[in-house]
């Protein structure tokens, strides 16, 4: 029973983990925005099977709300903002390819050692996917610091948010509902101006390349 | 009662953003109505500190909200500060296009940033208390593009961006006390309550809680202006519209501590002092070098006042880390800067609208074009290098002699060295900003207006408070560092 409850959980945060790593290697924005829809789906997925196994019901709410909101409708809002930008391709991230594969492994294996306290305390059948919660919220900071499109960097904070969610989920059978209903109420109003934010820099600047946001020094 | 007067605190600000959504066409009149209303808001934290001061127990709504003399003393200074950036913002004249829309915006925006900034110092619940904090990053983004200058648009994209990581890296920490608490097999209902994490801590893991803390440092350490994620700072508070940057710099740097001030009391609790201390001072004393040693070679008069907030939180982060008086300085000094920082802010909008530019060497002249502004403003800025008799010139004092209680003699020289360095540039800017002549073009003299009058009021009062802490003020800071000594 445990043991089934871990393993479904196990592949949930892996898939999780795997999302993130198209960044790394794939070159088209509109990959990001799929890999992050799988991503948010595999969330939904963790909690649908957290509330079961767990027994933790309302967390079916949360789970259809990740379903409905992560999954259906940031999804939808990024691929019509990515439609109006010309540029669809992370050209030249600031950390190549390879380079970037090598990091993310030593920030998997970091993770790893980070969160032995954690998964020491909790007794849970889901521990063992903490450390893949850990890693995924360190490889979607290592994106956001190492890309250059706004819209990549959108991407890879709403990963960052999705290792966070997953945390909860595995770590506590998530956080109590009035701060999970803030948090996406605050995801939801974030993204928005995140979009609102990336049009203007494309009005002023004709690109969504945050190099060209370099005019402030001193 | 402490419904009612929580809902008299927050109701004002969320009613004018509101109404400002709801009747685009009226904005003159929803101005005039926030700038009428927005004192009510001053008047119940008032109250509030008062009954806390008189001995009165913490005001509790529901489990969420609950309002300590720490609290109290957070929400007075949002919403005296906020009183003055709605009273000096756009919108009580008629304007027609794009002003108007401008006005409105600033109207629905700054509003909701303060009534953020006021739930999350009066949030019980820590999960709540980020969400508001959060919701104040987004809120305040869209405003300081206002005007849709490139410099603006990046100010704004690089503040949002690193804010709303960083404080994901705090939602982080969060989660991970949270796990650790629910681990413990307790009711998990009201888990991030401060009041019952505070029971909990002793409890909990302390390998745990270091962890969280780095998350928690970086994190709200990022909204606060900390070395070395402090890169956001200079930009979104010198391209802001000056009573978002008085905002942002008076109070909001202020909340951000306030809720590292709660966490590192709960790791405190699990862990004892001696790693959060270290953090601290550390991050501290750079913050306070990088900001002084900034403001030496600054050009615009603006990213000044930006430098000097960092320093100003430095001070603040360095006093968190002092013990008891040191807490009682850092929080007297935050109340201090609220003062000083957001009228210096809002009186360089007014240079910067009879000038047209933030360069230092551009616009020389100022006692000359705008005697009544100049003059306050250089008043300001002599407050927050510490000239006696303000209030942060006590503070320094007191943190100086908190320092040195706490046996760190060789850190409080180097913040000393720093706060003359600080103090020496300020000064030099300013004399280059008001002396000389007014280059062509620039029209001489200025009408005195009550506006002029209520930005001095708050320099008054910070020389007041800097020359006899008035004691319900003393009361009210030491019942807020006790709230940090459970």
């Amino acid at each position: 029973m445990d043991a089934t409850f871990a393993l479904l959980t196990m592949t949930g945060a892996s898939v999780m983990l795997l999302c993130v790593l198209v960044i790394l290697w794939r070159r088209h924005i509109p990959a990001y925005i799929s890999a992050f829809q799988w991503q948010s789906m595999a969330l939904a997925f963790v909690g649908a099977v957290v509330a079961r196994r767990g027994g933790v019901p309302e967390l079916f709410v949360v789970a259809l709300l990740i379903f409905l909101l992560k999954g259906l409708a940031v999804p939808a809002m990024l691929r019509r903002m990515a439609a109006r930008f010309p540029a669809q391709q992370e050209l030249q991230p600031l950390v190549n390819t390879e380079v970037s594969l090598v990091i993310s492994g030593c920030l998997a294996i970091a993770a790893y050692d980070v969160s032995r306290p954690i998964a020491a305390v909790v007794n849970l059948p889901t521990r063992g996917g903490l450390p893949l919660a850990l890693a995924l919220i360190l490889i979607s900071l290592f994106v956001i610091v190492s890309r250059r499109k706004a819209i990549t960097q959108i991407v890879a904070f709403l990963m960052l948010e999705n290792g966070i969610a997953l945390l909860a989920l595995l770590g506590a059978y998530g956080v109590p509902l009035v701060v999970e209903l803030g948090v996406f109420l605050d995801l939801l109003l974030g993204v928005l101006v995140m979009q609102v934010l990336a049009y203007r820099i494309q009005e002023t600047f004709d690109s969504i390349d945050v190099e060209h946001l370099n005019s402030l020094k001193h | 009662m402490d419904a009612l007067l929580f809902a008299l605190l927050v109701a004002p600000p969320v009613v004018a953003a509101a109404l400002a959504v709801l009747a685009p066409r009226a904005t003159v009149l929803v101005s005039r109505l926030n700038v009428a209303t927005m004192p009510i808001s001053v008047a119940a934290a008032l109250w509030l500190a008062a009954g806390l001061v008189a001995g009165g127990p913490p005001a509790v709504v529901g489990t969420t909200w609950r309002i300590d003399a720490l609290s109290a003393m957070l929400a007075l200074l949002v919403s005296v500060v906020s009183t003055l950036a709605v009273w000096m913002g756009p919108g009580l004249a008629p304007g027609a296009g794009p002003a108007r829309a401008e006005a409105r915006l600033f109207r629905v925006y700054t509003n909701m940033f303060a009534a953020t900034m006021l739930l999350a110092v009066t949030a019980d619940n820590l999960g709540v208390m980020w969400v508001a904090i959060e919701a104040s990053t987004v809120t305040s983004a869209l405003l300081i593009p206002l005007h849709r200058t490139k410099a603006s648009v990046e100010a704004s994209w690089k503040y949002l961006l690193i804010g709303s990581v960083g404080i994901a890296l705090a939602l982080t920490g969060t989660v991970l006390t949270f796990v650790d608490y629910a681990s413990t097999g307790a009711t998990v209902d009201l888990a991030l309550n401060w009041t019952t994490l505070v029971t909990a801590a002793p409890g909990l893991h302390p390998e745990v809680a270091r962890l969280a803390f780095v998350f928690l440092l970086v994190g709200f350490g990022t909204k606060a202006g900390l070395v070395p994620m402090h890169t956001w700072l200079p930009d979104a508070h010198s391209e802001a519209p000056a009573p978002l940057s008085a905002m942002m710099s008076g109070v909001l740097l202020a909340v951000a501590l306030y809720a590292l001030a709660r966490w590192k009391t709960l790791v405190d609790l699990t862990l004892g002092t001696t790693f959060t201390e270290t953090l601290l001072l550390i991050v501290g004393v750079a913050t306070i070098a990088l900001g002084s040693l900034s403001l030496v070679t600054q050009r615009d008069y603006k990213r000044l006042l930006a430098y000097s907030s960092i320093e100003h939180v430095g001070l603040a982060c360095f006093g968190l880390a002092l013990g008891a008086p040191g807490l009682f300085a850092a929080l007297f000094h935050v109340t201090g800067h609220a003062l000083a920082k957001s009228v210096a802010f809002l009186l360089s909008g007014r240079i910067l609208l009879r000038y047209g530019t933030h360069e230092i060497a551009a616009a020389p002249g100022v006692a000359e074009a705008l005697p009544a502004t100049g003059g306050l403003f250089a008043i300001s800025v002599l407050a927050l290098g510490g000239l006696p008799p303000f209030g942060l010139f006590l503070s320094e004092m007191l943190l100086v002699r908190a320092g040195w209680i706490a046996g760190r003699e060789i850190l409080t020289g180097v913040v000393l060295v720093l706060l003359l360095v600080a103090f020496g540039s300020l000064v030099h800017h300013t004399q280059r900003l008001l002396l000389g002549a007014p280059p062509a073009g620039v029209s001489v003299g200025e009408r005195v207006t009550w506006t002029t009058a209520v930005l001095a009021l708050p320099l008054v009062a910070l020389a007041w408070i800097g020359v006899s802490m008035p004691s319900g003020l003393r009361h009210l800071l030491t019942q807020a560092v006790e709230a940090l000594h459970p």
